[in-house]
């Protein structure tokens, strides 16, 4: 029997052991990033929002911003017992509206900006980058499935494919 | 080049939503300068149903009252008279708003997250830019994509050719609404708004939210709608299959003047508002 996916809603991390299935539905300029640990099994999920928080004051959903988020997601996946090291990753995302009309638009593309500061931070951390799928004008829907680590995105044009095997 | 008219689609889309009658005279009546909150009881007394959600707000531990009220004007004077546009408007519309659009690729509730997203960005920007009244902006904001409702059946088992099309020639999924259909679900929208008798600046809300500029005269509540719009559809709030395949107008940012960084700016606050509306108003949590 097929399970349930659990859904990862904005701003939202989920982790999971061994088996089971992570889906963020509808992403836009958002980000949906899963990362593994092929050795123990553990693995996550967010779907991330903004490229960082702009207010001083301590939010309650790390999950919402890039900076935030990825580093919630790595820190809740140490301690269900993976290793920073042997992490594998793959996101999704990152699309933006459809035209911007001057220089403006280019910090108004929440979606690029959004892409690249999840690159920058996991160059940064010197996580293992296996797939990336960004930018364009369609939503998105990825499913990771926990014990094959085979990575999924669905689009209205081109259905479902196959981004990544994680394992 | 469809031969479909407007008139078409909705006289052959069955199970086209309407306004409750007591709504539209609660609205009505909270716009008349010398309303009362006892004479917009009156009205929303005819409706039992909305009369017990503006009780069960007013009593609900948000707003603390020492003591219970029984009366509906007086949680009508507690919630005041933009809670209580909201409150009508979101009652009034959750059941055929959150129901499946396929014809949109939209799941149960998705038309409605993004509605409700763009009514609180709307209400957040126009406070921000103080260019048009906060109520106005939410009803407008709650009801632009109505036109979506009666389109969806028209789209089913044609979203994806509809978005290759516009892929291969590079157009924006309104354009490609008109393209295939003779119009797009803003001009739908509009036209079931004027059929319900809505105010000329919500129907210009539903006709102009892609395409602001073409407004005549400009409009601050459309420019609102549009900027929430591209927020909303953005940050994923409800988003469809026609995705973000919609343009910014920057006639709209110049006019409430707004700059990118403003408008970062407001994202944070946005996705806070929501989360604050959504334990306000949504459905389950008032229930």
């Amino acid at each position: 029997m097929v399970s349930a996916p659990v859904l990862v809603g904005m701003a939202e991390i989920h982790v999971l052991r061994d088996s089971g299935l992570l889906s963020c539905l509808g992403l836009g300029s958002c980000i949906g990033i899963v990362m593994l640990d092929p050795e123990t099994g553990i693995a996550g999920m967010a779907h991330l929002m903004l490229p960082e928080s702009f207010s001083k004051k301590p939010t309650d959903k790390p999950g919402k911003f890039v900076n935030t988020g990825i580093q919630e997601l790595i820190g809740q996946l140490e301690r269900a017992g993976a290793d920073r090291h042997r992490l594998r990753v793959a996101y999704s995302g990152g699309a933006q509206v459809f035209k911007f009309g001057s220089e403006a638009g280019l910090k108004l593309d929440l979606g690029a900006r959004n892409a690249s500061a999840v690159k920058s931070l996991l160059d940064e951390l010197g996580l293992d980058t296996v797939a990336i799928d960004v930018g364009g004008h369609t939503g998105r829907t990825m499913t990771f499935t926990v014990e094959t680590g085979i990575v999924t995105v669905r689009t209205v044009t081109q259905g479902e494919s196959v981004l990544c095997q994680l394992r | 080049m469809s031969t479909l008219t407007l008139e078409d689609i909705l006289s052959k889309t069955s199970d086209l939503p309407t306004m409750p009658a007591a709504t539209v005279q609660v609205l009505r009546e909270l716009d008349r300068e010398e309303s009362s909150a006892q004479s917009v009881a009156t009205y929303m007394q005819q409706d039992p149903a909305l009369s017990a959600r503006v009780l069960r707000l007013a009593n609900s531990a948000f707003y603390g009252t020492p003591t219970p009220i029984m009366r509906v004007g007086d949680a009508i004077m507690l919630l005041g008279n933009i809670n209580v546009r909201n409150l009508c408007l979101v009652a009034s519309t959750y059941a055929w708003m959150t129901k499946p659009l396929p014809g949109y690729d939209l799941g149960p509730g998705k038309l409605w997250e993004h509605s409700f997203a763009v009514a609180v960005g709307a209400e957040l920007i126009a406070n921000e830019t103080r260019s048009a009244e906060k109520g106005h902006a939410f009803t407008a904001g709650l009801l632009h994509n109505l036109g979506k409702l009666a389109m969806s059946v028209w789209l089913e088992n044609k979203l994806q050719a509809i978005q290759l099309l516009a892929e291969r020639d590079d157009l924006s999924f309104d354009e490609t609404e008109r393209r295939v259909f003779g119009f797009d679900h803003a001009q739908v929208g509009a036209h079931l708004g004027e059929k319900w008798n809505l105010p000329k600046p919500l129907v210009d809300a539903m006709r102009f939210h892609h395409n602001p500029d073409a407004c005549d005269p400009t409009s601050s509540i459309v420019d609102c709608v549009h900027v929430a719009d591209y927020l909303a559809s953005s940050l994923g709030y409800g988003l469809g299959g026609d995705g973000l395949r919609y343009y910014l107008a920057e006639g709209s940012l110049t006019r409430l003047k707004l700059n990118a960084d403003i408008l970062e700016g407001l994202c944070e606050p946005f996705t806070e508002e929501y989360d604050r509306f959504m334990k306000l108003f949504h459905e389950k949590d008032a229930a």
